[in-house]
This record gives structure tokens, C-alpha cells and sequence, in this order.
């Protein structure tokens, strides 16, 4: 009886504390080397490896403390002059066979992110970059790492660091959106982020408002839909609904809706700018040469004409 | 800039026997209307000059001494308001000064205008030595009355549609929806630049950097004008007051 329950106690002991003493050795055996480090090595073509781990920032993220550099890299057993192993899941495995194309480093990595955040991989994989993806095994689209950075430094949210906070997500969308190669191949107005950044939505994120939407506010974010398709959150009626919240545009119209749209400015606009930008430089060159024909004018009077002062 | 300076309590005084000393050419509401706008003018162009260069670099830091872009975004809107109600105001004080029979057309602008630009400028490059005959307002100062209407008209109701956007989409007929959002804005952020340009330069150099008003021409604290210099720089508003008394 008393063995049996010395039996329990060790086995319980080790369910609870080995994961984390593994996890801790197990990283520190990796970082022992991949801590120091430096520089890439080519896996393969065109595709560069970087080996070096950033201890301390990998340590401060959100994945560091608790996440085995095994959880992710799953291929790799505890010793690493081992080969890789195949021990992976099913799914996991399958999924890093349809991102190979665009996942190159290490997919099965990639696809591990599956195993801790099942329910955004879902969304994930039913969004527009998910299925381009996935399903079409396109070279082009987000996997998880093209947003939120390598999964050894990933921020919060909250976190000015992080690549999705709040203030720097437009830019990280813009990596891609921004690309003329992108925008044509697949059919999106190529001024998309250039109408954004000046538009006021835009320009208040710049200045650090809160409330401002920046991409993901009226977009989505994982499950990121097509302007074509019907689900999408500014797709047909969707947008009145989108824009008209309580905390933006309540009450918002059909009308009011068309304000923003990112398409390039239409032409009565555009010549309406460049008029009043005519205007405004007419007014200007009259106004500087008038005030410097005064001076002239006035520096004149007083000096060669003094008894002449007023009239 | 001069709001209004068309009351005129000189009025009687034509018929006095002494030429006063000083004359007022603003009233204490018309003083007070130009306080008001030209401070809401002021932190209406802070504040909105951060926004309309929001990429360039110290505009970020700017905007968080007034507070961060929502509370900007607030004194914006409230200024712009305030400086509207002062605008209405003002068409209100016309209208009584009208119905007092007080109101003198002395800011409009007239043929006369013309000939006194051409005259001035002769004077400003050498072709004359004879000054301006200007009335009580120059043309230069009647820019400076208009320029508010203008700014009123463009940039006030630009900026009142883009402050209650969902309103104004009301206003707007459909054939007019793919544009009229962005010419509001273009609206709003040029003229405003005008407004700015304009007064940075005329209105601070004919009111401030002259070397006959340096630092500052006090008439928008005291509202009054001494009378010689009425007689130089308005002579024909001097005539019409004062007539043959003035001659000397």
C-alpha cells in the first residue's frame, strides 16, 4: 500500500514538473549554441536559415518561460546530432505539407502553431491569405510569422513592439499590400495603402488615436475575407454595419459609407485639388510680393525721402 | 484680422467743431468678435496643421502637447464651432448696425479699389510720388474682411460636413458620393493652408512687422485711431469726415 502511494506521489511529481525542468533543459541545451550563433545558413536555394536566438527577447516574449524549443520544432528530438524524427501529428504534418510553398524554413514549425491555437488556425485557414495558402499552396499570403514576427519574439498585442499592435499593423499588412506585384496579380486597387495613410483614419493612427481604425478594425483580421466575397465585413451591406458601430459612425448611410473606399481619387477631385492648390500659390506669390514691394517701399521712404514720410 | 469696422459713432462728430484726437473705427463687440476669431483661428491651425502633415516628422510630438490626437481632434471641433458661432454672430451685429441706420458700405469692395492698387503699387516701384487716396478701409484691409467669408464658406462648411459626416451624407445627392467626400477634404486642408499662408504673411506683416505698427497695432485693444494717422493713411475717410475743417 504504502509503495503503491509513493508510486502515485512520484507520478505525480513528474507530470507536473518534469514538462517544465524538460522544457527549461531542453532550451538551454539548444540555446547553449544557437544563443552565439551568428549569421545564416542556406537550407536550401534562396532559402536562408537564420541560426541565431536571441535569448533574453526570446525569454521576454510571450512564447518564452514555458514553450520547449521542441514544442515547435517538432522534427528535432532532444539530441540534436540525432536525425529528425517524423514523430509528428497527423494534422500538424499535413498542414505543414500545404504551406511548404510558402513556408520554406522550417513548416513543420510553422504548422505547429496548430497545436496551442487551434481555433485562429481555423479562421485562419478559411480567410482569403488562409485558402491562397493552404488550399491553392501559393507562395504568396501570410503564414502566422508573417504578421506576428518569428514565434521566438512575439509581443503582446499591447505591446508597441508587437507587429499587429494597434499602431504598427498597417504597416506590417503594407509589406504585402503595398506591392505592385501583389496588388496586380491579384486584382486589388494598387493605391490601397497610400489612400488609407491619407485618409483621416490614417493620418489619426499616425498620430497615436486609439480609436482610429487601422486594417484590421474594418477587415478582419485571421479571418480576412476577399472584397468580392459576401461574408466580408465591408462587402455589400456588411460596410453600413462595419462602419455604423456605436464607437465609429452610428447611423451611418449609403452614402456616408462611400467616404472611404481606397480607390484612386476621382478626377473631379483631383483637378479640384489641383485648382485650389493654384489658387492658394496665386494668393501666396501676390501676398509675398506685395508685403516685399511695401517694405521697398518703406525702407525708401525713410530713408531718402524723410521729410516725405506720410504723404 | 478686422472683423468689422463699420460701425461709425463718428457720425456726429462731423457736425463738432473740434477734430477729436482719436477716432474709434472698432466697436467694443467688434474688438471682442476678432479676439474670438483669431484665437479659435490659432488653435484651430495648430491643431489641424498636425493633422494635414501628420507624416512629416515632428508632427506626432506637436500633437501630444495639445494633448494627444483625440483631445486635438476635440479642440479642433470646438474651436471650429465657436469660430462659426462668432461668424454668425458677427452677421448678426451687421443687421443691427443696419437696423440702427449705423452701417457705412465702408468695407465693400469698389471700383476705387482698382484704381488705389494701381496707384499704391506706382507708389511701392517709383512711378509716383503720390500716395494712395484710401477710404476708411484700404483694399488691402477689405482682402483681410473677405478672406474670412471666403474661409468661412470653403473651409467652415467643409470642416462642419467632415465633423458630422454622417449628417452631412444626408446633404449629398448620390451622383455626388465617389467625390464629394474627398473635395471636402481637399477643401478643408488647402484653404485652410491659404488661410494660414495669408495671414502669416499679410495680416502679421500689415499688423505686426510694419515698421509703423512694430510689434503690433494696438487698435484691436483700444479699437481707436489717433488722427493724424488717419489723415495720412486714410485720407479720403479724413475728407469725408472732417471736409474743409481738415484742410489746413
Amino acid at each position: 500500500m504504502k509503495i503503491w502511494l509513493n508510486t502515485l506521489l512520484l507520478l505525480v511529481f513528474t507530470v507536473v514538473s518534469a514538462p517544465a525542468a524538460n522544457a527549461a533543459s531542453d532550451n538551454a541545451s539548444c540555446l547553449t549554441c544557437h544563443g552565439a550563433m551568428q549569421g545564416t545558413v542556406e537550407k536550401e536555394k534562396g532559402v536562408l536559415v537564420n541560426l541565431h536566438i536571441d535569448q533574453a527577447k526570446f525569454e521576454k516574449s510571450v512564447h518564452g518561460g514555458f514553450v520547449a524549443c521542441v514544442d515547435c520544432h517538432l522534427t528535432f528530438g532532444p539530441n540534436p546530432h540525432q536525425a529528425p524524427s517524423a514523430n509528428v501529428a497527423k494534422a500538424v504534418k499535413d498542414m505543414a505539407n500545404a504551406i511548404s510553398a510558402k513556408s520554406k524554413v522550417d513548416a513543420v514549425a510553422q504548422a505547429a502553431c496548430l497545436n496551442c491555437h487551434p481555433d485562429m488556425y481555423k479562421e485562419y485557414a478559411s480567410s482569403i491569405h488562409g485558402r491562397n495558402v493552404i488550399k491553392k499552396r501559393s507562395g504568396d499570403g501570410p503564414v502566422c510569422t508573417s504578421c506576428h514576427g518569428s514565434a521566438h519574439y512575439i509581443q503582446p498585442k499591447t505591446n508597441r513592439e508587437s507587429m499587429v499592435n494597434h499602431f504598427s499593423v498597417v504597416s506590417t499588412c503594407g509589406n504585402c499590400h503595398e506591392e505592385k506585384s501583389i496588388s496586380e496579380k491579384y486584382g486589388f486597387s494598387p493605391l490601397v495603402m497610400e489612400r488609407y495613410l491619407e485618409s483621416f483614419h490614417g493620418r489619426k493612427v499616425k498620430l497615436g488615436h486609439p480609436g482610429a481604425p487601422v486594417c484590421s478594425n474594418c477587415h478582419g483580421a485571421h479571418d480576412v475575407k476577399g472584397q468580392k466575397d459576401a461574408a466580408s465585413p465591408v462587402a455589400g451591406a456588411n460596410k453600413k454595419k462595419t462602419c455604423g458601430t456605436a464607437a465609429c459612425h452610428p447611423g451611418a448611410t449609403d452614402k456616408f459609407i462611400a467616404a472611404i473606399t481606397h480607390k484612386p481619387l476621382h478626377p473631379i477631385a483631383h483637378y479640384s485639388e489641383i485648382a485650389l492648390i493654384l489658387l492658394t500659390l496665386g494668393v501666396f506669390i501676390f501676398i509675398v510680393v506685395h508685403v516685399f514691394l511695401d517694405i521697398y517701399a518703406d525702407v525708401r521712404d525713410r530713408l531718402f525721402r524723410k521729410g516725405n514720410k506720410h504723404e | 484680422m478686422p472683423m468689422s469696422a463699420i460701425a461709425c459713432s463718428e457720425r456726429g462728430i462731423n457736425m463738432n467743431k473740434h477734430i477729436p484726437a482719436e477716432i474709434e473705427r472698432f466697436d467694443l463687440s467688434a474688438r471682442i468678435q476678432h479676439v474670438i476669431m483669431f484665437t479659435t483661428f490659432l488653435l484651430l491651425s495648430f491643431t489641424g496643421w498636425g493633422l494635414k502633415y501628420a507624416y512629416a516628422d515632428p508632427s506626432s510630438a506637436w500633437i501630444t502637447i495639445w494633448g494627444g490626437a483625440k483631445t486635438a481632434g476635440i479642440i479642433h471641433r470646438t474651436a471650429g464651432i465657436i469660430m462659426l458661432l462668432d461668424f454668425l454672430y458677427h452677421q448678426f451685429y451687421l443687421l443691427n448696425l443696419w437696423r440702427k441706420k449705423d452701417l457705412r458700405l465702408t468695407v465693400v469692395p469698389m471700383p476705387k479699389d482698382v484704381v488705389d492698387f494701381f496707384q499704391n503699387v506706382a507708389y511701392y516701384v517709383g512711378l509716383s510720388k503720390k500716395k494712395a487716396n484710401f477710404g476708411k478701409f484700404s483694399y488691402m484691409q477689405k482682402f483681410d474682411y473677405w478672406a474670412v467669408y471666403w474661409g468661412m464658406f470653403i473651409i467652415g462648411t467643409s470642416g462642419l460636413f467632415l465633423a458630422f459626416p454622417v449628417m452631412a451624407s444626408y446633404v449629398f445627392p448620390t451622383w455626388s458620393i465617389s467625390w464629394a467626400w474627398d473635395v471636402l477634404f481637399i477643401m478643408h486642408s488647402d484653404e485652410a493652408l491659404l488661410a494660414i499662408v495669408f495671414i502669416l504673411f499679410f495680416h502679421f506683416y500689415n499688423e505686426h512687422l510694419r515698421s509703423d505698427v512694430f510689434p503690433m497695432n494696438y487698435m484691436w485693444l483700444t479699437g481707436k485711431m489717433p488722427i493724424e494717422e488717419l489723415k495720412h493713411k486714410h485720407p479720403a475717410e479724413y475728407e469725408y469726415l472732417y471736409g474743409d475743417k481738415g484742410k489746413k
